[in-house]
């Protein structure tokens, strides 16, 4: 074996042992050419009828975490599918006295309360809640905690929160790049739901936009499929031209 | 006797800093959509892949059957910590566009740094530094996608593409391993 291939070796096996630990860490597989894998279809709790034979319901999530002089310590929570996050700083929430732990849940709530006249649900009503350990006593709010919820394909306008007393629209930041999702800063425990107007449509693009977009797409992928040709035509031409020229056979 | 090779691989280096600003230019144009921004990646990678194309090696390769082989293997092992974590719910419907792109750019990047790249600096510097920098190169331009967290796993990749390339002597089994992992990522979430 020569000296490239016994390093070759060594490489290979240190890289793959290095990977298979690492990957335990990591949520998901990782795509190694940064191409974004499109999200999974959105899990509906109660899904349309046009939807319902691919549908998974969706998972609630929850966290233990600890409490030192009446504090929580920060940290976050989210759902299996990682259709809901929260995050929250140390001192965010505050325990009563004698409290060891709090456990923190998101789930999904299957029967909801109904939402204001003119305003439709969007996707999933999540159910956000803390209690002490032990106990079960209620856990109070310093400061608002944030929360990224995402919502279904189509219209969507902001996320409102019902805390027991009737919904009530948030201030929401939409993600960038036309993510289905948005964040609060979530002003308590309770229910919280991505809503739009009644009868509101997805926002539609213009013309230009959709025209630009497959111009880009296909004029790139052209190019690439074009030069690859060429690339491919020049490299045959150059091996023909190096070709040791053939002998003639002797008569 | 230790030698001590005082010539520096400037052409090695100039390469990795095409290669690098390609990935530079894809990261500038990330706010404009992730596909345009990919595509011009790929693009670049094109380009120098092909104006590289006149460098030969005297290393000894592989077969295509075997290396083809190796490439799918070692693709497998890459994958197998994922696949004992939940199926995704994604259909097969958009799997063929994704995973034509996907096993492009996948392609690309392995002409780019594991062809062109480690040919220059295995020439220059020996196949240490070529694995290294091979390895450097792939963290790197994975950056500004994925972040600080994902770049050690991505070196640990890199350095096995490297490996396989300098075991078998050709791109073909880095393209194969680099494509099949990725399309895990559709398949596990």
């Amino acid at each position: 074996m020569t000296r490239t291939r016994r390093t070759g070796m060594a490489a290979l096996a240190l890289g793959l042992a290095a990977a298979a630990l690492l990957h335990g860490r990591l949520a998901a597989p990782p795509v190694y050419d940064g191409i974004v894998v499109p999200p999974e279809p959105y899990r509906w709790e109660s899904p349309p009828p046009n939807l319902r034979a691919g549908n998974k319901p969706p998972l609630s999530g929850d966290t233990t975490l600890p409490v030192l002089n009446g504090q929580v310590a920060g940290g976050g929570v989210q759902t299996g599918d990682n259709q809901v996050v929260i995050y929250f700083g140390p001192g965010t929430f505050k325990a009563p006295a004698g409290s060891q732990t709090v456990s923190c849940t998101i789930a999904p709530d299957p029967s909801p309360p109904p939402p204001l006249p003119g305003v439709e649900i969007r996707g999933n009503v999540y159910r956000i809640g803390c209690v002490a350990q032990p106990g079960g006593a209620p856990v109070t709010l310093a400061s608002s905690y944030h929360l990224t919820l995402r919502f279904p394909p189509g219209a969507f306008k902001e996320i409102q929160y019902n805390d027991g007393g009737g919904w009530r629209a948030l201030t929401t930041l939409r993600a960038p790049g036309g993510d289905p999702y948005a964040s609060v800063n979530a002003p308590g425990f309770g229910e919280y739901a991505a809503t739009a107007p009644s009868g509101a449509a997805a926002p539609g693009e213009s013309i230009f936009s959709v025209l630009g977009r497959y111009l880009a797409f296909w004029g790139i992928l052209a190019f690439v499929i074009l030069f690859g040709a060429i690339a491919v035509v020049q490299e045959l031409r150059r091996r023909r031209r190096w070709a040791p020229p053939r002998r003639k056979k002797r008569s | 006797m230790i030698r001590v090779g005082l010539a520096a691989p400037r052409r090695a280096l100039g390469l990795t800093g095409l290669v690098l600003g390609a990935a530079l230019i894809r990261a500038a144009l990330l706010p404009l959509g992730d596909l345009l921004s990919t595509l011009v990646f790929g693009g670049c990678l094109l380009v120098i892949g092909w104006s590289q194309r006149g460098l030969s090696s005297s290393e000894a390769r592989w077969g295509r059957g075997h290396a083809l082989v190796a490439g799918l293997l070692v693709g497998a092992v890459l994958l197998a910590p994922v696949t004992a974590g939940s199926l995704s719910a994604r259909g097969l419907d958009g799997f063929w566009t994704w995973a034509a792109l996907a096993a492009l750019i996948a392609t690309l990047e392995e002409i780019a740094i594991r062809g062109a790249l480690y040919r220059r600096w295995s020439d220059e510097a020996g196949p240490v530094a070529a694995i290294v920098a091979g390895t450097v190169v792939f963290a790197l331009i994975h950056l500004p996608r994925y972040g600080w967290a994902a770049m050690p796993l991505d070196a640990a990749v890199g350095l096995a593409l490297g490996g396989l390339r300098a075991v078998t002597g050709r791109v073909l089994p880095c393209a194969v391993a680099h494509t099949v992992a990725d399309w895990g990522a559709w398949f596990w979430a």
